[in-house]
C-alpha cells in the first residue's frame, strides 16, 4: 500500500464466492473427517470385522464428497465446461490439485463402500446372476488391496480437508482467509463434524449401540477436537487483533453486524455451547438420551457450516 | 536426413567457435538475443494531467464490446472532501502484474499470459467461470462479462487495437495525455523517458505482484 495514491473501487460484488462454496467446504470437511476418524479407530483398535462405524462412515463419505461436488460444480456458471479443468491442468492452481486429489478420493470412498456393503449388494443384485458373478469376480480382485486402499483413503482424506482451506487460504486480498491457520482449521472442524456424522448415522441406520465400545471411544474424542478447533479459532482472531492494520479492521467481522452473531450463535452457541450444555451441564439422565445424542451430534454439524459460512462470507467482505 | 542433421549441429559448432573468437561474431550474438527479447508492456496513468473526462472509459467500452453495465476500466473520484477544488481521479484496471495470482490460479489456464506480448489476456472458451481469478485478484479488477460468461481483465486492447498495431483505446481517447502507454524493456521507448525524469509509485507494492502499471500521483510541494 502506498500512501501517495490509492483506489478502493473494485469491480467484484461483494461475495463472490457465495454459500453453495461454504456447504461445499463443509460437506468435503464432513467426508474426510468421517473416514479419518473412522478408519484411524480401526487402525488404533486392530479391528478385523466389519464394524457399524466404519459402514457408516464409509457411507457418508461418499455420499457427502459427491453431493459436495454437485455443489462445487453448481456453482460455476458454465457447469458443463467443468471438463476443461481436466484437459488445461494447471499445476500452480490449489483448485487444479484439489480436482486431481478429489478425482481419486471419491473412487477410494467408492471402493470403501463395497467392502463394507458386499453383502447388501450381492442381495440385490442375487436376482441377475450373471451380474452377480462379475461383482464376486470385481471383489475378489480389490479384496486383496483393501489394507492398501484403507491406508490410501486416511491419506487422501486429509488431502481433501486440507485443500479446501489452502483453496481460499491462497486469497491474498482477504486477511481472514490469507492465514497459514485455516487449512488447519478445516482438518480439526472436518473431523469434529464427521465424527458427528459417522456416529449419528451408526447409530441410527446401522443399529449401533449407544454406548457401544466404538461409540464410547468417539464420545471420548469428541471434545480435544473440539477444544482444539477453539484454540485455533482463539488463535485465528488474536494473530488478526495484533496483525498489521488491513488485518486489525477485519475484527470488526467478531464483534459487530450479521456475521459477529453467526460466528456467536452459530459457531460458538450451537456448535460448541449446545454439546457441551447436553452433556455436561444436565445431569447424566439427560446426557445419557437419545435425544440429547442427535441433538449434540446435529449442533456439532450446524455449528462446522456455521464457522464455513462465517469464514466464506465475513472473509470476503472484509477485504484490503 | 540423419547426416544432414549432423552437418548443421556440426556448422553450429564451428559457428560458435567463431563467434567466441571474433568481434565479427559478437554483433550475431547481439541480434540474437535482441531478437529473443520480449516486450515487456506498460502503462502510466499520470494524475497531475487526468480530469476525470471518464473519455477513456467510454473507448474501452466501445473497443472491447464490454457489456452495459460493466467495465474493465473505472476512473474513480479520489478527491478529499476537505479540498474539493483540488480535483484527484485515479485509474482502476489490469495492473498487468508480472506476478500474476489471476494466471496462477486459474484451473482451466484461461487466464493467462499471451505468450508473444507477454500480456496477462483471457481465452473465453476455456474459462469455467469458477471466479477464482477474481477473489484471487489483490486489485480487484476482474468480472465475468455477462455476455461470454468468462472472467475478463484489462489486457491493454490485445485482440482489439493492438491487433491492429494501433494503441490501446483509452491512450487513443484520452485528449488530455494523462495515459501513456509502450514497451518497458525497450529503453528508448516514450515511457522510458518519462519513467526517467518523473516519480512513479505502483498500487499496492507489498503483495509482490510486480504490477506493469505506473502511477504519477499529485503531490504538492510548498508554497
Ligand atoms: S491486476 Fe489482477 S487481473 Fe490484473 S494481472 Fe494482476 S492479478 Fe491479474
Ligand atoms: S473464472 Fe475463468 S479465468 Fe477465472 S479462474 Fe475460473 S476458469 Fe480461470
Ligand atoms: S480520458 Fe484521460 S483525462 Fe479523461 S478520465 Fe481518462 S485518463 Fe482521465
Amino acid at each position: 500500500m502506498n500512501g501517495a495514491i490509492n483506489f478502493t473501487y473494485g469491480f467484484s460484488h461483494g461475495v463472490e464466492w457465495g454459500w453453495p462454496i461454504a456447504v461445499y467446504l463443509l460437506l468435503a470437511g464432513i467426508s474426510g473427517g468421517a473416514l479419518i476418524v473412522a478408519l484411524l479407530v480401526r487402525f488404533y483398535k486392530k479391528q478385523h470385522e466389519d464394524t457399524p462405524l466404519l459402514k457408516a462412515a464409509s457411507l457418508v463419505s461418499f455420499v457427502t464428497i459427491a453431493f459436495g461436488m454437485v455443489f462445487l460444480v453448481g456453482d460455476l456458471e458454465k457447469p458443463l465446461y467443468f471438463w476443461k479443468i481436466l484437459i488445461n491442468y494447471n499445476f500452480t492452481s490449489v483448485m487444479s490439485i484439489g480436482v486431481m486429489a478429489i478425482s481419486i478420493y471419491i473412487p477410494l470412498t467408492l471402493v470403501m463402500c463395497l467392502y463394507l456393503f458386499e453383502k447388501e449388494i450381492s442381495m440385490v443384485l442375487a436376482k441377475k446372476s450373471q451380474l452377480l458373478d462379475y461383482f464376486a469376480l470385481v471383489m475378489g480382485i480389490l479384496r486383496k488391496f483393501r489394507p492398501l486402499i484403507e491406508v490410501l483413503s486416511v491419506v487422501f482424506a486429509v488431502v481433501i480437508c486440507a485443500y479446501t482451506g489452502f483453496l481460499i487460504s491462497v486469497l491474498v486480498r482477504f486477511p481472514i482467509l490469507n492465514t497459514a491457520i485455516l487449512p488447519a482449521l478445516f482438518v480439526v472442524s472436518g473431523l469434529s463434524a464427521g465424527t458427528a456424522s459417522a456416529s449419528m448415522v451408526a447409530t441410527w441406520f446401522f443399529k449401533e449401540d449407544a454406548h457401544s465400545s466404538d461409540m464410547k471411544t468417539l464420545h471420548v474424542i469428541e471434545w480435544p477436537i473440539m477444544a482444539v478447533e477453539m484454540m485455533l479459532i482463539a488463535m485465528l482472531f488474536v494473530s488478526l487483533l495484533v496483525g498489521n492494520e488491513f488485518q486489525q479492521t477485519t475484527t470488526v467481522a467478531f464483534q459487530s453486524g450479521v456475521y459477529a452473531n453467526l460466528f456467536w450463535f452459530g459457531v460458538m452457541g450451537v456448535g460448541f455451547g449446545l454439546p457441551l450444555v447436553l452433556n455436561f451441564a444436565l445431569g447424566k439422565h439427560v446426557a445419557h438420551s437419545k435425544m440429547a445424542f442427535y441433538l449434540s451430534g446435529m449442533a456439532s454439524v450446524t455449528g462446522v457450516l456455521c464457522l464455513r459460512m462465517f469464514i466464506i462470507y465475513a472473509g470476503q467482505t472484509f477485504g484490503v | 536426413m540423419e547426416n544432414d542433421g549432423k552437418r548443421r549441429a556440426f556448422l553450429k559448432v564451428l559457428g560458435l567457435g567463431s563467434v567466441s573468437l571474433g568481434t565479427a561474431g559478437y554483433s550475431v550474438v547481439m541480434e540474437a538475443e535482441k531478437a529473443e527479447k520480449k516486450p515487456h508492456y506498460g502503462m502510466i496513468f499520470d494524475q497531475n494531467k487526468c480530469v476525470g473526462c471518464t473519455d477513456c472509459e467510454v473507448a474501452c467500452r466501445k473497443v472491447n464490446a464490454v457489456p452495459e453495465g460493466q467495465v474493465r476500466l473505472y476512473v474513480e473520484n479520489k478527491t478529499d472532501p476537505e479540498t474539493p477544488m483540488e480535483k484527484k481521479y485515479v485509474r482502476v484496471s489490469c495492473q498487468q502484474c508480472e506476478e500474476a495470482p489471476c494466471v496462477a490460479v486459474c484451473p482451466s489456464k484461461a487466464c493467462h499470459r499471451d505468450a508473444k506480448t507477454g500480456i496477462v489476456s483471457m481465452n473465453p472458451d476455456d474459462c469455467i467461470a469458477c471466479k477464482y481469478c477474481i477473489v484471487a485478484c489483490p486489485y480487484d479488477v476482474r468480472f465475468i462479462n455477462h455476455k461470454t460468461k468468462a472472467a475478463e481483465n484489462c489486457n491493454f486492447c490485445l485482440n482489439t487495437n493492438l491487433a491492429k498495431g494501433k494503441e490501446p483505446a483509452c491512450v487513443e481517447a484520452c485528449k488530455y495525455k494523462a495515459l501513456v502507454f509502450g514497451d518497458l524493456n525497450d529503453e528508448a521507448s516514450y515511457i522510458n523517458q518519462i519513467l526517467h525524469v518523473k516519480d512513479s509509485v505502483r498500487m499496492k507494492p507489498t503483495f509482490g505482484t510486480k504490477p506493469s502499471l505506473r502511477y504519477i500521483p499529485v503531490v504538492k510541494v510548498g508554497v
